[in-house]
């Protein structure tokens, strides 16, 4: 009995933990609704908590007291895409859709790459029939080329990988394929570049399809944009 | 000589090929069987009927058992459109088949205000001859079968003469009183769907919609009457209900319930032994919020506790993906699907359990596709519904009307070899039964009395299938139980067959599987096994049986209490 309660309390504790950081958090946002690295910890915290209405209340609050935070919106998106993997399918679809809506706003105000590759990516999670394949390419066509202007970061082949996606899901797979070859050179080893690259035919379309799960969590943790070279 | 070398070798080819057996192990004879005729939908006449003919193309199904007692199964197939004829087929004893609907008495199934959905058949009165329930939007039906050949409707007297929009129908003896009960699922709410007051009759949510048909138990009071019991059976249901199941999923005697929803969360049901049931579902399954089609119990994996198949929508743009729930043998299960490799069957419906290469195993098949119509896709509009904000789902009129456009159609269906109770292979396509209708109800049995178990398969909008089973001999058994104390069909008994090693389970089951209901008889294939070790029965009434020196190769009789097995002829 005993061991059971300090298993569930072993189990707990994260959660606690994650939940009595939101409301310092919150007060950060509040300040700099534009803090990329709060709202990153913020949203961190929401998922170990499961606290994503908080979250999306939170930052539908923001966005309103603070229109032209391009990275509010941002992240005012990533709280319905952290939502999905915890929602039904139909529900997934709705939260998606916002999601897209929170993104353009985003756009709207920067055309940043972190904002046209989220917003890219996000495209190629709907299926062929809804036609936002073209959608995805523009928008990461538009991220990778703002990518080659500065110093290369390892978060760019991000944007790489989700252009081969996207191209490939416009059945043109020999642009995919050169797309990810030409990322491999300037991100050599990189995993996820490997491994399409080492696919070919049904067994890709598997592994992208796989990739692209709405069921599985999608990576937003958005610290590699700061911590790495 | 050279043309003696060509014979000989030609000769040695042919045997090679007869003793492999052809590599296509099913036959389609519908058309030659006589069991041809298409089901169509029911269209409706009132102003939401646009609309409603994209969410009721349903009401293909399929029910066997020997109703004439002539040793041969029959089958009982449902139309639903308002002029359309129900078929009972008459099994002649050489895979082909008589409909005799007409002069049995129970064709007519369908008018301005009922549609077939589904059906049953039970011995709710012990009496030896199998029964028929109809299952229907409107009002249900239920036949007594007089003497093998009619059937007179007895409904009102047994007092089940109420209107509802009931989609599935299963019976065992829930409270062990030695008669079947009928446990009935509905789809929509009991309103009037031919001729609605209000709009308000669609589900309110895509997955947790409150403001369906539900379930209703109906006790047989031994006298030919049904009470509804279903609050004091500890039932307050008000999902979308689209299957029912049973089975035993503790082994202690009495059959559990598992609850297939549409739009919403499955449910889980343990029975107390007592009568009611306890709702067991979060610990058992967990809240689910996807569109539960089936409910198919077997032990795949042969560890003695029965599992249960769910199929659900698994498509690009809905991956819910089916359950393939374990039974871990302590009231809960964990879904294995993904593991097993039966997770997508695109928008599943009826699934089967059976055994149709003899080796032992419970091999599944998985029919699929919602409408399969004109080429454009229905998606964007429902998801334009969807994503629009603020729409009352449960308003009819607000849902895009479907015309010719098609959801999730033209799926191939799945033919799932058991792999040795770990995984499944898909071997549809080379057996020829990846058809891409919109397949519904599936009746297994089999219907030359050859051992190898056949398929029946209910179409929306189509012609069915009948498909014989050719594999290569292999050996097999197979048992109908007679209870005394227990049901006289013995819904519900447990056989434990051991042989070469291994003990496999099976029951007899009261028509679990979506819009089909295979055969009573239990089958166990043996693959090369020349002996059987022993046969343990459980009955329903407690009683346990065990019995030795059973020879492979015969279908036979089991009397509860007496102490030998019948061979069938």
């Amino acid at each position: 009995m005993k061991r059971r309660a300090a298993l569930l309390i072993l189990l707990v504790w994260p959660v606690m933990a994650a939940a009595a950081t939101l409301p310092e958090l919150e007060s950060r946002l509040a300040a700099d609704p534009n803090d990329m690295k709060a709202a990153n910890e913020y949203r961190k915290a929401v998922i170990q908590a499961g606290e994503y209405d908080r979250a999306i209340d939170f930052f539908k609050k923001l966005v309103t007291d603070h229109p032209k935070a391009a990275y509010a919106w941002l992240n005012y998106g990533y709280a319905y895409v952290d939502k999905i993997p915890a929602a039904g399918s139909i529900t997934q679809v709705i939260l998606a859709n916002t999601a897209l809506t929170n993104f353009t706003k985003s756009i709207e105000i920067e055309r940043s790459w972190i904002a046209l590759f989220t917003r890219g990516n996000s495209y190629l999670y709907w299926p062929k029939i809804f036609g936002r394949g073209p959608l995805a390419v523009a928008d990461l066509e538009e991220a990778v080329a703002i990518s080659k202007k500065g110093p290369q970061k390892k978060v760019y082949a991000r944007a790489w990988i989700a252009l081969g996606d996207a191209y490939w899901r416009t059945d043109q797979p020999d642009k995919a394929k050169a797309t990810w070859k030409e990322a491999l050179a300037l991100f050599p080893g990189e995993p996820q570049l490997e491994a399409r690259l080492a696919r070919d035919g049904e067994d890709l379309e598997a592994y992208i399809y796989d990739q692209l799960d709405p069921n599985k969590r999608v990576d937003t943790n958005l610290s590699p944009l700061w911590e790495e070279p | 000589m050279r043309r003696s070398w060509i014979g000989a070798t030609l000769l040695l080819i042919s045997v090679a090929a007869l003793a492999a057996g052809p590599e296509r192990w099913f036959e389609d004879v519908t058309a030659r069987a006589g069991v041809a005729a298409k089901h169509t939908n029911r269209t409706f006449h009132n102003p939401y009927a646009e609309i409603m003919a994209g969410y009721t193309a349903l009401g293909a199904s399929a029910a066997v058992a020997d109703f004439d007692g002539d040793g041969f199964e029959d089958l009982f197939v449902t139309d639903s459109s308002e002029t359309g004829r129900n078929h009972l087929y008459r099994n002649d004893g050489d895979f082909t088949f008589t409909d005799v609907a007409g002069e049995a008495g129970v064709a007519n199934g369908n008018d301005a205000s009922n549609a077939s959905a589904d059906a049953l058949w039970l011995d709710y009165d012990n009496d030896g001859r199998p029964d028929l329930f109809v299952v229907r939007f409107g009002k249900s039906q239920l036949f007594h079968n007089l003497d093998g050949r009619r059937f007179r409707e007895v409904t009102r007297e047994a007092g089940l003469d109420r209107a509802g929009n009931a989609i599935t129908a299963i019976a065992f003896d829930h409270d062990l009183d030695g008669d079947l009960d009928l446990f009935v699922g509905s789809y929509f709410q009991p309103v009037d769907v031919f001729n609605p007051a209000t709009p308000r009759f669609f589900p309110e949510s895509f997955e947790t919609a409150n403001n369906g048909g539900g379930l209703t138990v109906w006790r047989n009071e031994g006298n030919g009457r049904f009470t509804d019991v279903t609050k004091q059976a500890g039932f307050a249901l008000s999902g979308w209900t689209l299957d029912l199941g049973h089975g035993d999923a503790d082994n202690d005697g009495d059959d559990d319930l598992y609850v297939a929803c549409d739009f919403g969360t499955d449910r889980f049901f343990v029975n107390d032994g007592d009568g009611t049931f306890t709702d067991r579902t979060r610990e058992a399954i967990g809240i689910d919020s996807k569109k539960g089609m089936n409910a198919e119990w077997g032990d795949f994996d042969e560890d003695g506790w029965l599992d249960v198949f769910v199929t659900n929508i698994t498509d690009d743009y809905m991956r819910e993906g089916n359950f393939l729930w374990r039974n871990n043998g302590d009231l809960t299960f964990t879904d294995v699907a993904r593991e097993t490799a039966t997770y997508d069957t695109g928008w599943g419906w009826g699934a089967k359990f059976f055994d149709y290469d003899n080796d032992g195993w419970l091999d599944l098949y998985v029919v699929n596709g919602w409408v399969s119509a004109g080429s454009e896709s229905y998606v964007p509009d429902i998801f334009e519904m969807i994503t629009r904000g603020d729409v009352d789902f449960a308003d009819a009129r607000n849902w895009p009307p479907m015309g010719r456009k098609s959801l999730s159609g033209y799926q191939k269906k799945k033919l799932f070899h058991n792999q040795g109770g770990q995984l499944f292979k898909d071997e549809a396509a080379r057996h020829g039964l990846d058809s891409l209708r919109d397949g519904r109800g599936i009746a297994v049995a089999d219907f030359d009395n050859d051992g190898r178990q056949d398929l029946f398969v209910a179409n929306a909008n189509a012609e069915p299938f009948l498909y014989r089973n050719v594999a290569p001999a292999a050996r097999w058994v197979s048992f109908r139980l007679e209870g005394k104390r227990s049901n006289r069909d013995a819904v519900g008994a447990r056989l434990r067959l051991t042989a070469g090693g291994r003990t496999r389970l099976r029951f007899v089951n009261g028509g679990n599987g979506f819009a089909g209901q295979s055969s009573r008889r239990v089958h166990f294939g043996l693959g090369s096994l020349k002996e059987i070790g022993k046969l343990e029965v459980l009955w329903p009434s407690g009683a346990k049986q065990t019995f030795a020196g059973i020879a492979p190769g015969r279908t036979y009789r089991i009397v509860e209490g007496e102490p030998r097995p019948r061979r069938q002829p």
